[in-house]
């Protein structure tokens, strides 16, 4: 029998040009998962001393969201560094994917170590390499968004005919500088996060400023994907949204989301794009505020608590500019959480957990809805896609959350201005 | 009071204004390691001057409730070196007043401080010391916010008020004795974020000296210090990390991650305790800081004045770490004390006193 027949068969080493799928099938090429796993450990943790550099100090443990959670086996970021750095970290528990991204951990840690590269790092000998278990939800979702490019297998055309009915404009290609708006998988596709789009666009139409969205041919910007660790994926979204913006003439463009913003920001080839001006959407609007381009004359009688998401408040550094905003709304009285602004908790959706299955009693979007009671608001306002759906999804879970009212920033600006149209 | 308080001695007021001081030595820093120095080097037969910024001389030694290993009191150690300076003709001290300029005239330095003076001196020793870490920077301490919330310095004082008193140790918001006392230590220090990442050494020597003392003085209270790694690393320091667990100080191996006020003024810490790898929480009457340190203040404008190099933490490197310990890249400036790196009092006598010969065989190679 030809050998190279028989492809399944493991022969304890790799045949020259005969490369194994690795991801085939797990059992077969163990030895070379282990060369592999071991090849990244060490690389974290001697040519970066990423994970040596660790003090096991604990200061994280009790800024993790995770901790807070009453589960049995709690996840800390400092037990997750002690079980990697001895290498007993097992690729195929659930730990490696409770980490949200959130980046609380980052900001405290008194040694700067990045342990959200490690994460990436660690779940992408998973997802691509195939050292261990991907939960089944967040392999869906990876796969939706190699092939349709959002992580529903959504159609593009379902987007369009919703843009079509709101009455939205379409970037179309004929523009010389476009002003353009990316909305973001949530934004387009899920019924909840499209309110806050259409909030978001009316707001712009009431100020008078031209605007565009980049629908056609528009995918999932890539972010939540990298975290994930498949970086091919993100890399293959980044390059079709490049060519996108680059047809459509795009010399502005205005992020809804700040997930999206992160993948602009962070990964964006930067010779390709470096024309187009990108921007948080609720920057300008800030902006446009400060500037007094709006004004709110009629009273929403609201209590409400603002609910900062991570990436605005921890990796964005966009903290005051919706708290502002609110104040400047008359009748709106602010209560703050226990947890807010740069140590606010996270909501649970970030770094594939919106993909997440994630029980009862397990979701951190229940810590911020108990934080929220507490403070005797009616109103949680938050001002991100991926909150908006998590701390829903909470709501939606429990009989004690039914009386909170769950809103976007945009949603409440727009409310405002509308009533000032009247 | 003031009488009595050897620390408020001073030696000839600067009134005059463009006064001309000679001497074969200026010392800047009137602390522990200026003021051995000055002692050794008038055993030598050499002249000098000390400079002090504050008021006071004797640093901030003299603030010290008790000394460890052995417990003796800082303010002795300060009212004894005092006491040599006074006798001696060699000596002069000025306080309250700063360096400002210095330039080398025909192998004279002149040095200009804040009052006018002018110091005309064939050597300069620096023995500024240090500053602790203001814990405000770290602000999930809450220190600054929470009067009850202290820094070590402040318990220092605490614990001796608690000596002149004979009283319990009581606490600063509303005097009520304290019983519950939490330590937490490395504040400010082995962290690269905060711009610290060495370890300041004596912290966790003098933060088990304070634990003994406040258990010593009321057996009844509870101490307990929440650390990361516990490095008492000399010759007694171990007995006495050994002594206070016989004592019952309470050990937490783990990084404090938030302290938070009670309606009662008590402070809730929050951390984890790493060896079980389960978080931990408690209620403490005082929760002291146990502040790392840095050097002084004035570290950078001396060492731009004198054309010293710092190294990247900020310290002042020697010329050779090895052979010319206290040698700095310009002839005739020394360094000594706790600006080349942290050290414990007695280390910092013991630099005093060695300066003090490196600055008598520069002299005796000076002369032939």
């Amino acid at each position: 029998m030809d050998y190279r027949e028989t492809k399944n068969i493991d022969y304890g080493f790799r045949l020259k040009g005969d490369p194994v799928l690795l991801y085939k099938d797990q059992s077969l090429v163990a030895d070379e998962l282990t060369h592999q796993t071991e090849k990244v450990l060490r690389q974290l943790s001697m040519e970066y001393y990423v994970l040596d550099r660790c003090l096991q100090c604990g200061i994280c443990s009790n800024s993790c969201p995770n901790a807070l959670l009453k589960t049995e086996n709690a996840f800390t970021p400092r037990t997750f560094i002690e079980k990697t750095r001895l290498g007993l970290l097992d690729l195929n528990s659930d730990e490696l994917w409770l980490c949200t991204h959130c980046g609380n951990c980052q900001i405290v840690c008194p040694f700067d170590i990045p342990l959200l590269d490690v994460m990436a790092q660690l779940r992408h000998l998973v997802v691509e390499k195939g050292a261990g278990h991907i939960p089944a939800s967040i392999k869906h979702s990876i796969s939706s968004i190699a092939s349709c490019g959002n992580p529903w297998k959504e159609d593009a055309v379902d987007r369009k005919k919703w843009l079509c009915a709101a009455g939205l404009p379409q970037a179309d290609g004929y523009d010389e500088k476009a002003v353009c708006v990316f909305l973001g998988c949530l934004a387009g596709y899920d019924r909840r996060a499209r309110q806050t789009a259409e909030a978001a666009m009316r707001i712009l139409r009431a100020v008078g400023i031209p605007f565009k969205i980049l629908a056609d041919e528009e995918v999932c910007c890539g972010d939540t994907v990298r975290r994930i660790g498949d970086f091919s994926t993100a890399e293959k979204v980044e390059e079709l949204n490049r060519k996108n913006i680059l047809k459509n003439n795009v010399e502005t463009m205005y992020v809804l989301s700040p997930h999206c913003f992160s993948a602009f920001k962070n990964f964006r080839n930067p010779e390709a794009t470096k024309n187009v001006r990108v921007e948080l959407l609720i920057d300008l609007i800030y902006r446009l505020f400060t500037r007094g381009a709006f004004h709110f004359t009629a009273k929403i009688e609201k209590k409400v608590t603002f609910h900062d998401p991570c990436f605005f408040s921890k990796h964005l550094d966009v903290v005051h500019q919706p708290r502002e905003i609110l104040r400047g709304i008359p009748g709106i009285k602010i209560l703050e959480m226990k947890h807010h602004g740069k140590k606010s908790l996270c909501c649970g959706g970030g770094g594939g957990g919106i993909w997440r299955d994630a029980g009862k009693g397990e979701r951190l979007a229940e810590i911020r809805m108990d934080e929220a009671m507490e403070t005797g608001a009616q109103t949680v306002v938050t001002s991100c896609p991926y909150c908006l759906s998590m701390l829903e999804d909470a709501r939606r879970g429990d009989e004690k959350y039914q009386n909170m009212d769950i809103v976007d920033l945009f949603e409440l600006i727009g409310e405002g201005i509308r009533h000032e149209n009247h | 009071m003031t009488e009595k308080n050897p620390c408020m001695w001073k030696k000839p007021a600067p009134v005059m204004n463009k006064k001309m001081m000679k001497s074969k030595v200026l010392i800047i820093g009137g602390g522990v390691t200026g003021l051995v120095a000055a002692v050794s080097l008038d055993e030598l037969g050499i002249d000098s001057i000390i400079v002090e910024k504050e008021p006071e001389l004797g640093g901030k030694v003299k603030k010290y409730s008790r000394v460890f290993p052995d417990f003796r009191s800082g303010k002795t150690i300060v009212r004894d070196l005092i006491a040599k300076i006074q006798k001696s003709s060699r000596v002069r001290a000025v306080v309250s007043t700063s360096v400002t300029s210095a330039e080398r005239v025909n192998g004279w330095y002149v040095v200009t401080d804040s009052n006018d003076t002018q110091y005309k001196v064939k050597a300069i020793i620096l023995a500024c010391g240090f500053d602790v870490f203001d814990a405000r920077c770290q602000d999930e301490y809450g220190y600054g916010v929470y009067p009850n919330v202290v820094n070590s310095l402040e318990l220092e004082a605490l614990l001796e008020a608690q000596d002149l008193q004979g009283s319990l140790l009581l606490r600063p918001s509303d005097g009520k004795p304290a019983n519950k006392i939490a330590l937490i230590f490395c504040v400010g220090s082995r962290s690269r974020r905060l711009g610290n990442p060495y370890c300041s050494r004596i912290c966790c020597s003098y933060s088990t000296k304070q634990a003994i003392e406040i258990i010593e003085k009321n057996p009844d209270a509870s101490v307990t210090c929440f650390y990361m790694d516990i490095r008492t690393y000399d010759r007694g320091f171990e007995e006495m990390y050994q002594y206070a667990q016989e004592l019952g100080v309470k050990y937490v191996r783990g990084r404090v991650s938030e302290c938070s006020a009670m309606s009662n003024g008590d402070i809730q810490v929050r951390a984890e305790n790493t060896l079980l790898g389960k978080p931990v929480q408690g209620i403490y009457d005082i929760v002291s800081l146990s502040v790392g340190m840095m050097p002084c203040a004035d570290a950078a404008d001396l060492a731009g004045m004198l054309g010293i190099e710092r190294s990247e933490d900020g310290f002042f490197t020697r010329k050779d770490k090895f052979f010319s310990p206290h040698d700095t890249v310009k002839e005739g400036i020394f360094i000594a004390g706790s600006l080349t790196g942290l050290k414990p009092i007695k280390d910092c006598l013991l630099e005093g006193n060695s300066v003090s010969s490196r600055v008598a065989a520069y002299f005796s190679r000076y002369k032939s």
